[in-house]
């Protein structure tokens, strides 16, 4: 249990002369839900872009299981069980949800591929209703619900969700947090998300703060109050 | 300042070949040969690299302005300078509607309607066989009867100078400024209240003129064309020439043309490898050297030579 | 007349919808507009050619593996990295063309001939309300249509099928589900070119191949995929039947000369008028 699976140090990353990462540090549990919260151009996105290899890095290391990551290309990393949930662009829009469903468990093995496909209809059971209906048809918060369906069915050890509430409506977010609780209870998925919604407290068990690319305080959720979460989003406006 | 001394240099350099009228031959008809896709060469090097239009159809501004002074000087028993400024017109008019055809299209259209017009237009002159004389071509004494073949020489050397010089002191104009502007961005440009189709057509104007004017000046020169000739390679050798050379220096094209007539000339005893060797050489400098021979040069140039740089 | 015109068109329509199929096949799941396609079908068709005489069979699989197999090498060491790179259109135009120049000097280089005939066995003749067909002719027109049912059975049922069409949608998150894009897109490539072989093989047994066959067959397929609407599979066979008939028709009334002008002259009104095509297109198979 406090062995951790994902262990990152010195992460660096830059977008041309500008430095996104200034020199990350963090460890994540196995079968734990962390959170990194910050606002809007932190660095979480980038962070977990580089986790899972869609970004490259300048400096650092990521060790993931025991393996020196830092240099693998996105499906070596995937094969050993990274899956990022991106933000934008996280369906194929023109198939229909059982096919978006069906790519996604490509690197299992036969049997494992239909248990992954009906846990994700008994986590999502809308998803079973619309199987037929073309991605992008769907509606915003079904078109998420199936973005981290996507994930569940990749089969992944450890999931990065990037800002999954985004443009939900607050009801939706309870309900897509208390899933992905779920799915930690069931599967022992260790959970990685950015987020900024508050809400996030009532599932991570521990938070991290970026800002403007660095770690403000890394905690576990009981020891932090909701102020000094608000605080640091408020922190960059005020 | 710099550039300054570039741009005199680049002239100078051109008008050295005159020299060559002394010696005559198979010098002479070569370095001719060459001057006349260099013209090509900077319509190309002004309008794609540095006003940024996507236009492939410079072998057919190139043929029109050919073909109309042929078939008006010889048919229609027009003079000889008003068929050559008529099919320079011709050229004109037509660049310009092609821009004001595909400019609602996206990039990649634009280039690709012009490029195949320019696949067309060769089929089109062996369509029209009568009065083309289609693959089998036609004769034309022009200036060449008029002038001599020496006289013709210098005076395409000097034309070109000329053509070159213009083409260098338009970049260094307001007009040449905000071409750049366009060609780096086409939006911004816009925003900032410029009238941008203004100055494309603009663009297209002067290269399709100077474009026909080359063409014409080709046929006089070589006293024969042929659809061959303005196949829809010619037009991808003409884009190359500012291409290998390097876009970004003024005498890039000088160099790109030298390159692209004068390795042919070189290697005609191996010449069914020819297609091998310029297809891969194009490759080679697309992928290793996407600035082109100049910059390269220039870089070799410093290394065997540090005590200047 | 009439109808020996349609029938002509659509034989043409048929065979030239295999290279128009090859380059929606790549266009749509690469997003790299390939020129090169027809100089490499043909140069395949010369290589059926050359082994001819030895056994029909085994002549065509070469040619057609052949190509397959220069398809898969060339986006796999040129056109996959500069995509990587942040090429665009204008510069897969440029570097796919000087690809056909090689190919074409490859083929005046190795092969005795420029231009040849591949003499495949006719299948007797078929007469259709008074006009008498060649049953070869029918059988081209019919694989063509085959190939196109078989393409589209393929994506929608087999897992490499899945994974294509995933690709072609959405490339970032096809990479981060596993699917080894780079393969999918060599694959793509060499399926594209063993298409416009095939074209080229079907070409070159109903009328001839030479040097400059290779640039008609990858321009043509590439400008009715346009007409199409790229990488609409459906909208590409249409065009295609319809430039058939456009070509047959011009050639009875016009006389073979302004055929491919005539063709020319309505893809660029095509262009110019409806830059996404007839159908409009999906930039997906």
């Amino acid at each position: 249990m406090s062995e951790p699976i994902l262990e990152v140090s010195g992460l660096t990353a830059c977008y041309g002369m500008i430095s996104a990462l200034k020199g990350i540090g963090f460890y994540v549990n196995d079968n734990e839900i962390v959170g990194i919260v910050g606002p809007n151009g932190a660095g979480k996105t980038t962070l977990l872009e580089s986790i899972a290899g869609s970004m490259h890095i300048k400096e650092g290391q990521i060790n993931f299981l025991g393996h020196q990551i830092e240099r693998w290309p996105v499906l070596k990393r995937r094969q050993l069980g990274l899956m990022l949930v991106p933000q934008e662009g996280n369906i194929f829009p023109l198939m229909s949800v059982k096919k978006n469903l069906e790519v996604s468990v490509i690197l299992s093995n036969r049997a494992k591929k239909e248990e992954l496909i009906d846990r994700v209809y008994k986590l999502f059971p809308v998803l079973w209703e619309k199987r037929r209906q073309i991605a992008n048809t769907l509606s915003g918060g079904q078109q998420k619900m199936l973005a981290v369906g996507i994930g569940i069915a990749s089969n992944a050890k450890v999931m990065l969700i990037d800002e999954p509430s985004i443009g939900l409506a607050p009801k939706l977010v309870t309900k897509l947090f208390e899933t992905l609780k779920k799915i930690k209870e069931d599967t022992r998925t260790t959970i990685v998300l950015s987020e900024q919604n508050i809400k996030v407290l009532n599932i991570a068990d521990r938070l991290f703060g970026l800002e403007a690319g660095e770690i403000r305080f890394d905690e576990k959720t009981e020891n932090l109050s909701r102020d000094v979460v608000k605080d640091l989003y408020l922190g960059s406006i005020s | 300042m710099k550039g300054r001394y570039e741009k005199i240099g680049t002239i100078l350099i051109l008008l050295l070949p005159s020299l060559f009228v002394f010696k005559g031959g198979y010098l002479q008809e070569v370095t001719g040969y060459v001057y006349l896709f260099l013209i090509q060469g900077y319509v190309a090097w002004f309008l794609f690299f540095k006003s940024g239009q996507p236009f492939f159809g410079y072998s057919v501004t190139m043929a029109i302005g050919a073909y109309a002074t042929i078939v008006l000087t010889e048919m229609f028993q027009w003079p000889l300078f008003v068929s050559i400024f008529i099919g320079a017109v011709l050229a004109t008019v037509i660049a310009v509607i092609m821009f004001l055809s595909t400019s609602r299209a996206r990039g990649f259209y634009v280039s690709m309607a012009s490029f195949l017009l320019a696949i067309l237009f060769p089929k089109l002159i062996e369509a029209l066989q009568p009065i083309t004389g289609g693959r089998s071509g036609l004769y034309f004494g022009g200036l060449t009867a008029l002038v001599g073949y020496k006289t013709l020489y210098l005076l395409v050397i000097f034309l070109t100078a000329a053509i070159v010089a213009f083409f260098l002191w338009i970049m260094g104009t307001k007009t040449g400024r905000i071409l750049t502007l366009i060609s780096e961005n086409d939006r911004l440009t816009q925003t900032v209240g410029l009238n941008t189709r203004k100055y494309k057509i603009l663009a297209y104007s002067i290269a399709g003129f100077i474009s026909g004017f080359g063409g014409a000046l080709y046929v006089n020169y070589t006293g024969f064309i042929s659809s061959v000739d303005i196949e829809v390679f010619t037009t991808l050798y003409i884009f190359f020439i500012p291409l290998i050379g390097g876009s970004k220096v003024f005498y890039g094209p000088v160099l790109g043309a030298l390159f692209v007539i004068l390795i042919p000339e070189l290697l005609v005893p191996v010449e069914r490898y020819l297609r091998i060797f310029f297809g891969l050489i194009f490759i080679l400098v697309i992928v290793l050297l996407p600035e082109g021979l100049a910059p390269n040069i220039q870089k070799l140039l410093r290394k065997m030579n540090p005590k200047r740089a | 007349m009439i109808l020996n015109g349609i029938i002509t068109g659509l034989i043409m329509g048929g065979i030239l919808s295999l290279p128009v199929l090859g380059v929606a096949v790549i266009y749509g799941i690469t997003g790299i507009p390939n020129f090169a396609i027809g100089v490499i079908g043909v140069f395949g068709g010369f290589l059926t050619w050359y082994f001819l005489s030895f056994n029909m069979g085994i002549a065509i699989l070469v040619g057609v593996v052949f190509c397959f197999a220069i398809g898969y090498i060339i986006q796999r060491i040129l056109l996959t990295p500069i995509s990587e790179r942040g090429g665009d259109s204008t510069l897969f135009f440029i570097v796919t063309v000087s690809l056909g120049f090689v190919f074409e000097g490859l083929m005046r280089a190795i092969f005795p001939r420029p231009s040849i005939s591949l003499a495949l066995p006719r299948i007797g003749t078929i007469n259709i309300a008074g006009v008498t067909v060649e049953g070869f002719k029918i059988f081209a027109l019919l694989f063509a249509l085959g190939t196109l049912v078989i393409i589209r059975l393929l994506e929608e049922h087999t897992e490499i099928g899945k994974s294509w069409q995933a690709t072609s949608q959405n490339l970032k998150l096809a990479k981060l589900i596993g699917i080894k894009t780079n393969r999918v897109f060599s694959i793509a490539s060499g399926i594209g070119c063993a298409l416009a072989c095939v074209g080229a093989i079907f070409w070159g047994s109903l009328y001839n191949l030479n040097l400059m066959t290779g640039w008609d067959l990858g321009f043509l397929g590439f400008i009715i995929a346009v007409v199409g609407g790229i990488g609409n599979i459906w909208g590409g066979i249409i065009s295609a039947l319809i430039m058939g008939m456009v070509m047959s028709f011009s050639g009875y009334l016009l006389g073979g000369m302004w055929q491919s002008v005539i063709l020319y002259f309505i893809v660029i009104l095509v262009l110019i008028v409806a830059p996404k095509g007839i159908l409009g297109s999906e930039r997906s198979l």
